[in-house]
């Protein structure tokens, strides 16, 4: 008999039974959390990123470019990799990084190469303003790479992604094949418990509001 | 079971301990239990959330085989694979075939205890593939060559300037002791590490049955690192990490960083469904899940202690536990420690092996008032001393004959009068050459093990002499009043 069936059927006899038995409906869940009005979720929402070392703010479409010279300056950019889509196109993201001189590597570069990369822009695909939290689906044109390898992690979002909770995140991402939940930059206090920020993912997070 | 291991000996582990182990285990232990205390308040459901894991958890153990089942159709129908082991060399044995198949030489690894359980780095070691452990903690006591004392704080008993020390002398890298400094060090080398890797290794902090997807909580990063990077990724988890779907994690989410580091959310939280898709979404190619029985299966067969695969690994039982924070992990000997090693382990590995750890507790039950998902521990701690004293259907007895023959002879002897009186005139007689007043004070070996530091009680067998000469006088003032009051009463 295969290892498989060895352990079924140690279950099975382990529970008094010699066949599967139907399973009866979940017990009941938690009732989920009420959000609170558009702005109140934003000041929650950086109010646990700032707790937590990140930094978010809001905002102006038409400052985005003004915001992106600051940071490319302030945390000396030299390479940056970039997520594909519509809204950072929009808001002149990846030309804005190359008219300041940023080598924007392709997303698909070997990983090495990637590696290479300073900064890595993203939008979020939910926003969970009790925690801080900031969610990213995956595919061929928002790697997982782009928010996890480069140092510094820049995700634009919009407030449209905000979630009540998480049943709400679960709900829509359950049939995806990736979603990671980002809450603050990388940390560790596994020296002498004092808090390191960023270990072996991004060591600083930005998170931008862009309202339409 | 395994037969060719030593009995743990938790007492003689436990004089081993050194000071800055405890003030390491007792500053972490104190500032997990004040940040979840913080986030506990801020929530108002908190209680509710620990009724609905706990019931969650009974109803996936009660139907186990059902949704791994599910799991298993779930994982297989993205194009991964799934293997089933019944022990660890099964599991090693596994890996080691995954390993030859793409030629590995290098495997980066997440934290996983169901890795520490079958020594998957020895196994791997011993075929010369190197297993490089990337959490920090547990990288910097793979560089040490020492065991973890924390289930989540592996490396807490060294201080930063053991840690400088022990860089420059094992990684060749002159650096002061400032932890942000040594982190860097460990980053630089374990992202070559990442890039390089044949093979990525992780556990699983759950298994989602309706959709065949792992999830993983943690804090650094490399935990994503080791499931994006390499082009295989392993996943070995324990068939009790199943929970049934996504609407059932929503709780165990909530309930886990906040119990084990008082966050209340980690850093990362990664929800893996098979190989991505298409390779520049820079994911792995292939994906392999592990399910490790390696004792669970028996120890589900006890309804009185299958409460126990309820865990979800928080370690906020460690935290709370008055014996743990006295001697640390390694006292317990083997990869689970605190209140939950107390009753996982002898049911892992067998109470023959384990018996020392149900032992080594108050029974003060804080463990069971701090657990997220309500593991009744106290009561499964007693049933596995039932069970080392006595044996039960799952195994027998393992104290010693001695032991056992006294327990009998003293039963027999409370069961029958006659018996009892008897011994205590014989114990009467031996006892006479020893006695001092109401003392033994020095008693022949293997007595002696006691009187060495104090003296033993003597045996008082003229006690009943005495007791039935009081009753006789009582009896006989009775009778007397008795008349005296009939007397009375006829006047």
């Amino acid at each position: 008999m295969s290892s498989r069936d060895t352990i079924i059927g140690d279950i099975q006899k382990s529970l008094g039974r010699n066949d599967a038995s139907p399973v009866l409906p979940n017990p009941p869940i938690v009732p989920p959390r009420i959000p609170g009005s558009r702005e109140q979720e934003i000041a929650k929402l950086f109010e646990e990123i700032s707790a937590l070392k990140g930094n978010g703010r809001r905002i102006a479409p038409n400052q985005v470019g003004e915001a992106l010279t600051g940071l490319v300056h302030a945390q000396s950019i030299r390479k940056a990799v970039l997520w594909n889509t519509e809204r950072l196109a929009q808001l002149g993201v990846p030309n804005k990084l190359r008219e300041l001189g940023i080598e924007v590597i392709p997303r698909d570069s070997d990983k090495p190469v990637l590696a290479e990369a300073d900064l890595g822009v993203t939008e979020a695909d939910f926003l969970l303003a009790e925690t801080g939290t900031i969610g990213l689906l995956s595919s061929p044109d928002k790697p997982r790479s782009v928010s996890l390898l480069p140092r510094i992690h820049l995700a634009i979002v919009h407030p449209n992604a905000f979630r009540a909770d998480l049943h709400q995140v679960f709900a829509e991402a359950n049939s995806k094949d990736y979603l990671i939940l980002i809450t603050g930059p990388s940390r560790t206090s596994d020296i002498e418990l004092v808090v390191t920020i960023g270990v072996h993912g991004p060591q600083v997070l930005y998170v931008w509001m862009v309202e339409d | 079971m395994k037969t060719n291991i030593a009995p743990i000996d938790f007492r003689a582990n436990s004089q081993h301990v050194p000071p800055e182990m405890v003030s390491g285990v007792q500053a972490a232990t104190t500032r997990f239990l004040g940040s979840r205390a913080r986030v506990v308040a801020e929530l108002a459901t908190w209680e509710e959330l620990r009724q609905a894991g706990s019931e969650i958890r009974r109803h996936t153990l009660d139907h186990l085989d059902h949704y791994l089942v599910m799991l298993e159709s779930k994982v297989r129908a993205l194009g991964g694979q799934v293997h089933w082991a019944r022990d660890a060399a099964e599991a090693n044995e596994i890996f080691l075939q995954i390993a030859r198949e793409h030629k590995v030489k290098t495997i980066v690894k997440s934290k996983s205890m169901a890795s520490e359980e079958i020594h998957l780095n020895r196994a791997m070691e011993e075929e010369g593939i190197r297993a490089v452990e990337t959490d920090l903690g547990e990288y910097i006591i793979q560089v040490a060559g020492t065991g973890p004392s924390h289930i989540i704080a592996p490396a807490l008993h060294l201080t930063k300037e053991g840690i400088a020390d022990l860089f420059r002398e094992k990684l060749g890298v002159d650096t002061p002791p400032d932890p942000t400094r040594l982190t860097q060090i460990a980053h630089d080398r374990l992202r070559e590490e990442f890039l390089a890797a044949e093979m990525g290794v992780s556990g699983a902090n759950f298994l989602v049955a309706e959709t065949g997807t792992v999830v993983l909580v943690t804090n650094e990063g490399n935990g994503r690192m080791c499931t994006t990077q390499p082009p295989v990724h392993v996943v070995i988890a324990g068939i009790d990490k199943v929970v049934p779907d996504w609407e059932s994690l929503t709780v165990f989410v909530k309930l886990l960083a906040r119990s084990a580091t008082g966050q209340k959310i980690s850093t990362y939280t990664s929800f893996i469904t098979g190989a991505s898709a298409n390779a520049s979404e820079n994911g792995p190619r292939e994906f392999h899940l592990v399910l490790l029985d390696n004792g669970r299966t028996r120890t589900l067969r006890d309804p009185e202690t299958h409460e126990t695969l309820k865990c979800i690994r928080c370690g906020a039982c460690l935290n709370i536990c008055p014996v743990y924070n006295h001697v640390g992990g390694h006292a317990y000997g083997t990869t689970y420690s605190g209140p939950i090693g107390a009753i996982l382990s002898p049911q892992l590995l067998g109470t023959r092996i384990a018996a020392d750890l149900p032992f080594a507790s108050t029974l003060c039950g804080a463990c069971a008032d701090i657990c997220p998902v309500k593991i009744p521990i106290p009561e499964i701690l007693l049933h596995l001393r039932h069970r080392i004293a006595e044996g039960d259907e799952i195994e027998e007895s393992v104290t010693s004959g001695f032991v056992r023959g006294a327990m009998t002879i003293s039963t027999w002897a409370m069961r029958m009068p006659w018996l009892w009186w008897l011994g205590s005139r014989v114990l009467g007689i031996i006892q006479a050459p020893f006695r001092r007043d109401e003392w033994l004070p020095n008693l022949p070996p293997p007595l002696s093990r006691w009187t060495i530091s104090r003296p033993f009680p003597a045996f008082k067998p003229e006690f009943r002499d005495w007791w039935a000469k009081r009753d006789r006088t009582k009896r006989k003032e009775l009778q007397t009043n008795k008349k005296d009051d009939g007397a009375k009463s006829l006047e």
